[in-house]
């Protein structure tokens, strides 16, 4: 027998009932150290445990706070840690709502959820008066099958209902997901503005969004953290937090080194972006996107938030005699040629490399602006998105300095493998 | 109809004489006028005038009569402090559609506007209410036309506080901008791609076809059987199509990317991703065009002579 009162803060670690324990516990950095085992257990193996006791149920949302105070002192939001930590809240909170509804506990979960998001009952297959077609309800349920792997296969017939449409939530209180990356609107089958979701759909989402909150969670912490020096119980947890992201991400986050631009593995925008824009995206192909593309692919900064580039060379060479001259060729090819009637634009490319608005920079100028990051791709399909045309590589990739990183490190596993002996000069 | 630059006299004539002012301006820019930032083009430039504030309506009146602006702005966004653009508070959902713009035209060269591609433009905007409102159950549209194509606001509570990726999302799904994960369901954003899209494909001739990069013997192929594709399409019965010869499941991918490229390029997407973006004001003067930026009550009854400035009938009389 579970209760509510137990289950509330095991679904949200963010609902009141959750915040009430540890604001009546002991001070989070002063926690017995033993507590740091439990912590890294939820991260490297996470279990979507249920209790009913209450002791317990303390234990986990203080286990929950400590390992969050823990990855915010030693790492930034985006971080390898922060992400090893949102992922085993999803699994966990995504395993929990699967438990209860098999246990029977349906109503428990959805009041979990109306705390964020607005939830209704489907009944007779309707949404505010509009009735799904029946054909639409299979194909919704296939579809799900097919996103959790089990389309084709033998499956249990509680699967199947678990896949078909059963409630109707409201669109707009998914937009922490939007902002986030985390849900495309055009995967959701709305309806005068709600979205038909099956059960299943339903414990992915919701867990998506506590770990959207985990993630602004760990922009505040980390906010705050950064004023003052982290307890050492937090730096503790967090270092031994840094141990357990995987080798192998970890390598093929950071293993790409400095070194000459390869551009046959450029993302095919960047490729269309070289050979000249008209003038309605010229500015932002040029002086943006292979700006700041060109520049991080070529030099890979890494191990600083705010990297300078004089961080990372020792003088202007790379930029004036390497990424410069493609810029300035690239600019030229544009129709009209970007810098006849724009010759400003040649200061704002060294702008947006951090060295202020000049035409002259010197190494020491590094610093005076932003050094300007790539845009995401969903940034450069908007501001043009005639650049945007995707090749079988673009699949899943959310950058373009992300796709030249990947194509860099699959061609030295191919080198790797042909076994030449040479070595090649890819990374 | 010629759109013909007006002239400083011409606007100075316009302010003074046609403009209603305070009659004129919208209801949501009215009881939110001191929240939001104006922007003025004086002389043709572009609006580099910007982050002006007006406390009260007659401020606002009195400043464009006196200065008889070629442009005005006004901000979809409300701020604390509009003349800094700081402490935003939210921002309405705006989308633009512009003649000139349009991805497929097959009346005046690519950045002309006629009143072929204007009523092509009204068409597009008039879909996007329809898919606002079906599909988002959004309620608080208000159009109005640009003077060379045509605006829509949302004024919605449930999207004014969303951030340029989530306004981003909403732009891909109202105009069909990504290939759904499903072409066949009935309802939701499966239909509103293959709306858009059989519309584009409609209208698509064997040139285009060909620089989409889809080969010669399936666009000719394509071209043949136009009528059955568009309405298998529209219908949503995508194995007729794959039935036509030569058209494999790569082809197929690649003409449905294409269409949602074409799909996405109807509107102009930068103006609903950017929260702090100035459109043209309501009732002031299109100055390049010599017409009148109007409030549309009902964007399938628009008439481009609700647009039309005394002046012009009157140039036009004479």
């Amino acid at each position: 027998m579970f209760y509510r009162e137990l289950l509330i803060p095991l679904l949200n670690p963010f609902s009141e009932e959750a915040k009430k324990i540890v604001q009546s516990s002991p001070p989070l950095y002063s926690l017995p150290p033993e507590l740091i085992q439990e912590v890294l257990n939820r991260l490297s193996r996470p279990v979507p445990s249920l209790f009913t006791d209450k002791k317990l149920v303390e234990r986990e949302v203080l286990s929950f706070y400590l390992a969050c105070a823990g990855v915010a002192s030693v790492s930034h939001p985006y971080s390898s840690e922060a992400r090893l930590l949102e992922n085993a809240v999803k699994v966990t909170i995504k395993g929990r709502m699967f438990e209860l509804f098999k246990k029977g506990y349906e109503d428990c979960c959805l009041e979990a959820v109306r705390s964020f998001i607005k939830i209704e009952p489907i009944l007779g297959r309707t949404i505010r008066g509009k009735e799904i077609p029946e054909k639409d309800y299979f194909r919704l349920r296939d579809r799900e099958l097919q996103r959790l792997g089990l389309l084709g296969k033998e499956v249990d017939e509680r699967v199947l209902l678990q896949c078909i449409p059963k409630y109707a939530i409201r669109w707009a209180d998914l937009s922490p997901l939007l902002e986030h990356n985390r849900l495309r609107l055009s995967d959701l089958y709305l309806v005068e503005g709600w979205a038909a979701i099956s059960p299943s759909e339903l414990w992915h989402l919701y867990s998506e969004f506590i770990a959207v909150k985990t993630e602004e969670y760990l922009e505040d912490v980390q906010e705050k953290l950064s004023q003052v020096k982290p307890p050492p119980l937090f730096v503790e947890v967090g270092t031994q937090i840094s141990q357990l992201v995987p080798k192998e991400k970890e390598w093929k986050l950071v293993a790409v080194k400095r070194g000459k631009l390869k551009p046959e593995l450029f993302p095919p925008c960047i490729k269309k972006a070289l050979q000249g824009c008209p003038a309605g995206i010229r500015n932002f192909a040029v002086s943006f996107l292979l700006t700041s593309f060109l520049s991080y692919a070529r030099i890979s900064p890494s191990g600083k938030p705010d990297p300078r580039i004089k961080d990372f060379v020792e003088d202007l060479s790379v930029l004036t005699d390497e990424i410069i001259p493609m810029i300035y060729e690239a600019a030229e090819r544009c129709h009209p040629p970007l810098f006849s009637d724009q010759p400003q634009e040649k200061a704002n490319i060294w702008y947006h490399l951090g060295f202020g608005l000049t035409e002259h920079p010197k190494l020491e100028d590094s610093g005076k602006s932003k050094w300007y990051r790539t845009p995401n791709c969903q940034k450069i399909k908007i501001q043009a998105p005639a650049l945007c045309e995707p090749d079988e590589y673009c699949a899943h990739i959310k950058n373009p300095l992300t796709y030249y990183y990947r194509r860099l490190v699959e061609a030295k596993h191919a080198v790797q493998r042909s076994n030449t002996g040479g070595e090649e000069d890819l990374l | 109809m010629q759109f013909r630059e007006a002239t400083p006299e011409e606007r100075r004539i316009y302010y003074s004489e046609e403009w209603g002012g305070r009659r004129e301006l919208p209801d949501y820019i009215l009881h939110t006028l001191s929240l939001r930032e104006f922007g003025f083009d004086h002389d043709g430039s572009g609006p580099n005038d910007r982050k002006n504030q007006f406390l009260t309506v007659e401020q606002l009146e009195n400043y464009i009569r006196t200065k008889y602006p070629y442009s005005v702005y006004v901000s979809v966004a409300q701020y604390e402090r509009p003349s800094q653009m700081s402490g935003w508070l939210k921002a309405e959902l705006a989308f633009d559609v512009d003649a000139k713009d349009l991805p497929v035209k097959n009346c005046c060269e690519k950045g002309q506007v006629c009143e072929k591609c204007l009523e092509e433009a009204r068409r597009v905007v008039s879909m996007i209410g329809d898919v606002l409102r079906s599909d988002l159950g959004l309620r608080e549209l208000r159009y109005s036309y640009s003077g060379r194509g045509f605006h829509l606001r949302v004024l919605d509570e449930a999207v004014q506080k969303m951030d340029s990726t989530a306004r981003a999302e909403v732009v891909s799904y109202v105009i069909g901008g990504v290939v759904p994960s499903d072409l066949t369901l009935s309802l939701g954003y499966s239909k509103v791609f293959r709306t858009y899209a059989a519309r584009i494909l409609e209208r698509l001739d064997e040139r285009a076809l060909l620089e989409g990069g889809i080969r010669k013997a399936v666009v000719t192929a394509i071209m043949q059987k136009k009528r059955e594709v568009i309405s298998s399409l529209a219908a949503g019965r995508i194995e007729e199509i794959r039935g036509i010869e030569g058209i494999g499941e790569k082809t197929f991918l690649k003409l449905m990317d294409l269409l949602a490229r074409l799909n996405s390029e109807q509107e102009d997407s930068r103006v609903t991703v950017d929260t702090r973006r100035i459109l043209r004001l309501p009732s002031t003067l299109h100055s390049g065009v010599s017409m009148k930026c109007v409030e549309i009550r009902d964007i399938n009854k628009f008439s481009l002579d609700q647009a039309i400035p005394k002046f012009v009938s009157e140039r036009s009389g004479s």
